[in-house]
């Protein structure tokens, strides 16, 4: 070898082609397609895990003898599976021949419909498991038995052969979790997907602010 | 990522940009990803630069760091994919030069070294002075200049017989 790499080096990026900077534009493009189907995998996997959920509740409360409990459990998680699995249609209608911007902001309002509608309808959920619970355990009749073991003699105070408090306390509880019930998905939502969502919306931002200064 | 930024701020500067990325990458594909990557991060990162040194040598510091993570992920990939990785390697290295045989040469056997000898090198070449590379990898400057003699000296096994 004649030339010492420093010449090589310097006499190299003399040419002009040689620091040619590649243009910027499909960095976003690949950043969207990665969120999107991320969310995806994410998504079915969880639609799974709540179907077999649903049949592992559903044994064990026939198991415990709260046969009432897991059958209403069961309706519950599988009707969220139905509704979510056609919200996830929707999710794969998105035309993918659009620039990433357009892609990704299909994806951020398909999604705030999908939280828009699942809040609508933890409202109903929520309070629904609570009265799944107390019905499990009202018509199991080895739970009865240890209500009365440990109650003995106690009498609810009734009016017209109903426990009034306990009817009471039942319905403020259903009311504060019918009031909390989109509250509480959120919060749930943010454990699951908190990431891959703020990922979405950081993204996005760029996307804004790239449009903005063009 | 605004285009006022880019045009004042990182493309005087992208030349840096570019040889750290070309050593890093096989492909032409892969270098352009990198490049983007890295001004991206650039931008991303702009609030974060405190001055403490010049805005090149902070560039650099965080091209190197972008393209080692970045070559970090793509071995995890590979392993995962190691029978299909090789043969796309192979066939694609070709896509991935210069106009100046003697410059792809030197990147070909700059490319052999390890990931740090790689920013090394590339410092060493830039004529920064032993200390400036010492900040940036980490080390001392005692350090450097060994390894920056070393690292000559296997280059030029690597290139012997190639370029005359």
């Amino acid at each position: 070898m004649e030339k010492s790499i420093e010449t090589i080096w310097k006499e190299g990026f003399l040419k002009n082609d040689a620091l040619v900077a590649p243009k910027l534009n499909d960095l976003y493009n690949q950043k969207s397609i990665h969120i999107i189907d991320k969310f995806k995998r994410m998504f079915k996997i969880n639609l799974n895990a709540l179907v077999v959920f649903s049949f592992v509740v559903l044994v064990v409360a026939f198991f415990v003898k709260i046969p009432v409990l897991g059958v209403l459990m069961f309706i519950l998680f599988n009707t969220i599976v139905i509704v979510n699995k056609k919200l996830l249609k929707g999710l794969n209608n998105i035309d993918k021949n659009v620039n990433s911007y357009l892609y990704l902001k299909s994806f951020d309002n398909w999604m705030k419909e999908q939280i828009s509608i699942n809040m609508k309808m933890s409202r109903y959920i929520y309070p629904y498991i609570f009265l799944a619970i107390i019905s499990g355990f009202w018509f199991s009749s080895d739970f009865q038995e240890t209500l009365n073991r440990i109650f003995g003699n106690y009498q609810a105070y009734m009016v017209y052969g109903i426990p009034v408090f306990w009817v009471l306390g039942i319905l403020f509880i259903v009311i504060l979790l019918a009031i909390f019930g989109g509250r509480i998905y959120k919060w749930d939502l943010n454990i699951v997907y908190g990431r891959i969502l703020k990922k979405l919306d950081e993204t996005l931002a760029d996307m804004v602010e790239l449009r903005a200064s063009n | 990522m605004s285009s006022d930024f880019y045009t004042s701020s990182i493309l005087p500067y992208s030349g840096i940009i570019i040889k750290i990325c070309r050593a890093y990458t096989d492909t032409q594909e892969d270098f352009e990803d990198y490049y983007q990557e890295v001004c991206l991060q650039i931008w991303r990162s702009k609030d974060r630069f405190r001055g403490d040194s010049k805005w090149s040598t902070w560039i650099y510091r965080l091209s190197l760091n972008i393209c080692l993570t970045l070559i970090k992920k793509k071995k995890k990939k590979r392993q995962h994919h190691a029978s299909n990785h090789e043969l796309t390697a192979e066939a694609t290295e070709d896509n991935h030069a210069f106009s100046d045989e003697s410059l792809n040469l030197l990147y070909d056997a700059i490319r052999k070294l390890t990931e740090v000898d790689r920013a090394v090198i590339l410092l060493y070449l830039e004529e920064k002075p032993n200390k400036e590379i010492a900040k940036i990898i980490g080390t001392t400057p005692n350090n450097i200049g060994v390894r920056v003699n070393r690292i000559k000296e296997r280059l030029k096994k690597l290139l012997d017989g190639k370029i005359n």
